[in-house]
This record gives C-alpha cells, sequence and structure tokens, in this order.
C-alpha cells in the first residue's frame, strides 16, 4: 500500500510538471468548452446536456489519451526496466497508473463543472450529481481499457498519433461536441457503434432529468469485455517480449 | 582481499552464494546470448565480469535482477527465483542515466526508490556518499552528464543492499570521477558488501575485483583471481630491436616482424631486467600495455 502510495505520488508530481499532458487533459477541453458552449445553451437543460458531453470528453483525454500514450511511452523507457528491479510486483506500477488517471481525471471533471457553472446556467441537483458521477465512472472504464491496449499494442512512437486518431474522432462521432440528434444522418449511423456514443447515453439522462435504459449500460458492458480482451492480450505480449 | 578470499571460499564450501547461475542458456531469436553459463557470487566479494560487447554480460546481469527467464538452467538471487520480489529486497541496481525521469526532483526519486526497501540507507548519508549534496531540489533533466551518473549509481546503493549490480559504472566518466566511484565501491565492500560489476575495462576489474569472470560469446573463458586473470589476460607487448634473444623466463608469446623482437608478456618490468642482466645488445625498446580486445585474441585463438 505504502509502494503504491509512493508509485502515486511520483507519477502525479511527474505529470503535473509535464505541460503537454496537464494542458492536453484539463486546459484543453476548458477551452473548448469556453469556445462552443456558452453562446449556444441558453437554457440550463442546453448547458447541462453539454457539461456531460464535455465531461466525458475531458475523461477521455485523461484516461484513453493518457494511458495510450504514458503506456506506449514507458515501454521504451530505462526508467521502467529499472523499476521492475526493484523489490516490488509489476502491478504496483498498474495500481498507480490507474490512480493517477483518474486523479488527472477527476481534476478535468471538477475543472469542467466550475467552468460551466460560471458561463452557463447549468444546474444539476444532489441526485444528479450522483447520477452523473455514476454514468461517468461506467464508460470510463471501457475506454480506460481501449488505451491500455492502444498502449501495449501499438509502437511507442505511433501510439501517440493513433490515440489522437481515436480520440478526435470518438468525441465527435460520439456526438459529444454536436448531440448526436444533429449529427448528419450517416454519422448517426456510425455512432451507434461507438463506446462515447453509449458513454453518452448514459451520461445524458443523469444530467437532463431522464431514465436510464438497461440496454446503454449493456452496450457498455460489451465495450469493457471487448476492450478488456485486447488489453489483456496486448499486457501479456509485451511482458513476453520485454520480460521473458 | 585474502580476508575476502577466504570468506568466499568458505562460503562456496557452504553452497551460500548470494547470486547464481546455474548452466544457463538464453537465446533472443536467432542470437544465443548465453550457453550454459555457471556463475556464482559470493557473499562479501567484488566479482568482476569482464568480456567484449555483446559477450553476454548484460543478458546475464538481466537474468540476475529478474528481468528476464532463463530458456534452459536456473538462476538463484538470496535463494529465491529473482522474478519473486521478495528476492530482489537485497538487491541494488543502477538504472541507465539517461533514463531518469526527468520532471522528478533528486529527493523525489531517492524517496519513491527507497519506498521499495525496508532498511533503506539514510537521505543525507546516500547524499554525501555519492557527491550529490547540494543537487536534492534539482530536477533530474537539469543535472549534467556527470550528476546523473553519480545519482544514478547511488540509487543502487539507496535500499542498503546486500548485493549490488554495477554495469559498466564507469564507461564514459572522467579519470577523477572514476576514482570516486571506485572508492565508494570500496567503502560499501569493506563494510561487507558483495558487489557484481561488468566492465570492459581490465584495470578497473583490476583496481576493485576480489575475482574476475571473463565471458565471451555466450560462455566463461576463463576465471579467477584478478592476478590469476592477469597473467593470462593483462598481457604487456615488448618490443625492441636485438640480432637474437636467449630464452627469457615469463614469455607467453614471441614472434619476429623483419629484424624487431616482438613478444608479450604478464610481466615486462622482469622482461627487460632479464634483457639487461642477460646483456642482450637490444635498442627501440617500447612496453605497451594490450588491450583487453587484443588478449582475449591471444586466450581464446579466435575473433
Amino acid at each position: 500500500m505504502n509502494l503504491i502510495l509512493a508509485q502515486y505520488k511520483a507519477s502525479v508530481l511527474s505529470l503535473s510538471r509535464n505541460p503537454g499532458y496537464f494542458i492536453g487533459s484539463i486546459v484543453f477541453p476548458a477551452v473548448f468548452f469556453l469556445f462552443f458552449v456558452p453562446s449556444s445553451a441558453p437554457s440550463t437543460l442546453e448547458a447541462n446536456f453539454a457539461m456531460g458531453s464535455f465531461m466525458i470528453f475531458a475523461m477521455m483525454g485523461a484516461l484513453f489519451f493518457g494511458f495510450a500514450v504514458g503506456i506506449a511511452q514507458d515501454r521504451a523507457s530505462a526508467w521502467a526496466v529499472y523499476e521492475r528491479t526493484l523489490p516490488g510486483s509489476p502491478y504496483v506500477r498498474l495500481v498507480s497508473r490507474v490512480l493517477n488517471g483518474f486523479t488527472f481525471a477527476v481534476g478535468a471533471v471538477v475543472v469542467m463543472a466550475v467552468v460551466a457553472h460560471l458561463t452557463t446556467p447549468a444546474h444539476l441537483s444532489v441526485a444528479a450529481w450522483g447520477r452523473l458521477v455514476l454514468a461517468l465512472v461506467a464508460g470510463a472504464i471501457p475506454i480506460s481499457l481501449l488505451g491500455f491496449a492502444i498502449g501495449y499494442l501499438a509502437s511507442p512512437k505511433g501510439a501517440g498519433t493513433l490515440a489522437q486518431l481515436f480520440y478526435l474522432p470518438l468525441s465527435f462521432l460520439g456526438g459529444l461536441w454536436v448531440p448526436p440528434q444533429n449529427l448528419p444522418e450517416v454519422v448517426q449511423k456510425i455512432s451507434q457503434f461507438t463506446p462515447t456514443r453509449h458513454w453518452g447515453d448514459v451520461v445524458w439522462p443523469a444530467v437532463t432529468g431522464q431514465a436510464w435504459k438497461a440496454q446503454d449500460f449493456l452496450s457498455l458492458a460489451v465495450f469493457t469485455l471487448i476492450f478488456g480482451v485486447l488489453a489483456l492480450w496486448g499486457y501479456r505480449r509485451d511482458q513476453g517480449q520485454r520480460f521473458s | 582481499m585474502t580476508q575476502t578470499l577466504t570468506a568466499s571460499y568458505t562460503a562456496a564450501l557452504e553452497g551460500r552464494a548470494v547470486a547464481r547461475l546455474d548452466r544457463v542458456s538464453k537465446r533472443f531469436g536467432k542470437t544465443q546470448a548465453l550457453k550454459g553459463v555457471s556463475l556464482e557470487v559470493y557473499p562479501g566479494e567484488l566479482l568482476a565480469l569482464l568480456g567484449p560487447n555483446g559477450a553476454g554480460k548484460s543478458t546475464a546481469i538481466s537474468l540476475m535482477a529478474g528481468l528476464r527467464r532463463p530458456d534452459e538452467g536456473m538462476v538463484r538471487l538470496f535463494g529465491f527465483d529473482p522474478r519473486d520480489p521478495k528476492a530482489r529486497l537485497h538487491l541494488g541496481v543502477t538504472p541507465q542515466e539517461t533514463g531518469l525521469p526527468s520532471e522528478l526532483r533528486v529527493y523525489e526519486v531517492l524517496d519513491l526508490v527507497q519506498a521499495y526497501y525496508p532498511h533503506p540507507m539514510p537521505r543525507g548519508e546516500l547524499l554525501e556518499r555519492f557527491g550529490l549534496v547540494g543537487l536534492e531540489r534539482r530536477q533530474c533533466g537539469g543535472l549534467s552528464g556527470g550528476q546523473k551518473r553519480r545519482l544514478a549509481v547511488a540509487l543502487a546503493f539507496a535500499g542498503n543492499p546486500k548485493l549490488v549490480i554495477l554495469d559498466e559504472p564507469t564507461t564514459g566518466l572522467d579519470v577523477e570521477a572514476r576514482r570516486s566511484l571506485w572508492e565508494g565501491v570500496r567503502r560499501y565492500q569493506a563494510e561487507g558488501g558483495t558487489v557484481l560489476l561488468t566492465t570492459h575495462y581490465l584495470e578497473e576489474a583490476e583496481a576493485l575485483a576480489s575475482r574476475v569472470v571473463v565471458i565471451d560469446h555466450g560462455r566463461t573463458v576463463v576465471e579467477g583471481t584478478v592476478g590469476e586473470i592477469k597473467a593470462r589476460v593483462g598481457l604487456r607487448q615488448v618490443r625492441f630491436r636485438a640480432p637474437e634473444v636467449p630464452s627469457l623466463e615469463g614469455v607467453s608469446k614471441l614472434k619476429r616482424e623483419n629484424g624487431t623482437i616482438v613478444l608479450y608478456t604478464p610481466d615486462s618490468d622482469a622482461v627487460v631486467r632479464q634483457l639487461v642482466q642477460k646483456n642482450v645488445p637490444f635498442s627501440d625498446l617500447e612496453v605497451q600495455s594490450v588491450s583487453l580486445e587484443e588478449a582475449f585474441v591471444a586466450l581464446t585463438g579466435s575473433r
């Protein structure tokens, strides 16, 4: 436990001094929100909807993008090899990495909430906040696993580009920037197959006060399974290459 | 020295090697990195693993540090499989200094590494021993090459280990930095620590090692005390002009190159003394040390 804490502290310090990650995961989504939302969301309902969407977008930056790039870089780093010689299980690093990603994800969500409340009429009841947090976590799991899969399967240099190729299109296709019903018809069809759309489908009811549909959680579970298998396969393959 | 050796042999009899490769083979793709190598590191000794680049030194070390699994044979560290974290509780390894986390400050890196060990060396002592006092708050990325190296070496000692593995610790260091690092290693050994060192400098092995193992092409070529290895590997070349040479003691190899006599010997002083005593009318005398690479040729008769 102390080990995980020490490792966690070091990676949070390290990442918070890395302007690329810090700006990409916390500042950029908030700025993006400021550009597009305040002028186009006059009502509380619209503002809530946009806030939910952008919280997903922000969490994706910290989790999906952070894991994909962080893991891929680690696979090429001499320091990670050194850490394997320290008397701790490799899972210490894994757990600390997850905690670390979620720390920045929470930071990004909090910043987004503050920005939304300052610049739009967004407002949620305590119960709605509870539902929102649950919905955010439900979607964060499969998207994190997709980040892990890319981090382990892509080449260390290619992972950044590949993650970028997923990150922005998934955000657009999932209806995070433009609500799904306003997307072109073709895009709406493709949208059904993205994990981000299903993430939105559990977040939007939470912020607009509608009932959840079980099938949306089920879809997220299916994505979790698929990405989980990919991530596990990638992890095993990487460990086999570097440490056997 | 004698004490160390006695301790080593006693340990050998009791089978108390702190680290051990037992008939280990390891292949990477088409490269056979190790071919049935056996190697023991005994408590209190400083074992130098010597060999040219690509000989298999790094592979041997990565096996002992638990980074790799052998294809054949067995690896033990303090009696356990080194892939088991508890085997590594008393092991210290140096990271490559190019890999130090550049955003972290020196003390933050030390804190992180020390958190892994039950009885780490007090931070002040560690900083003082490795010339890092005053650099605690500097970010690793901003350290000079020499400072990074000192930090990297300090990390191997941060956990108060019983065995330290140093992989070419002085490659690229200037003479002064090298001496001070040697000083630190000697001090650690004097306090009872065990060291496994890889190097391609015979001089370094000579300065530090109580025992030397030479590996090449994935096999153990020769193993012995520094003196024994020096007698075989630490050759000097003596060249001079002379019409003829009487038989001389301590000459490993002699050849003639158009009127010039070239001979290889572990003790050039003794050879020159003999030349004088035997009134050999020599001229243009030159004595040169022989590189390890050349010595390997003499030793293995290949390459």
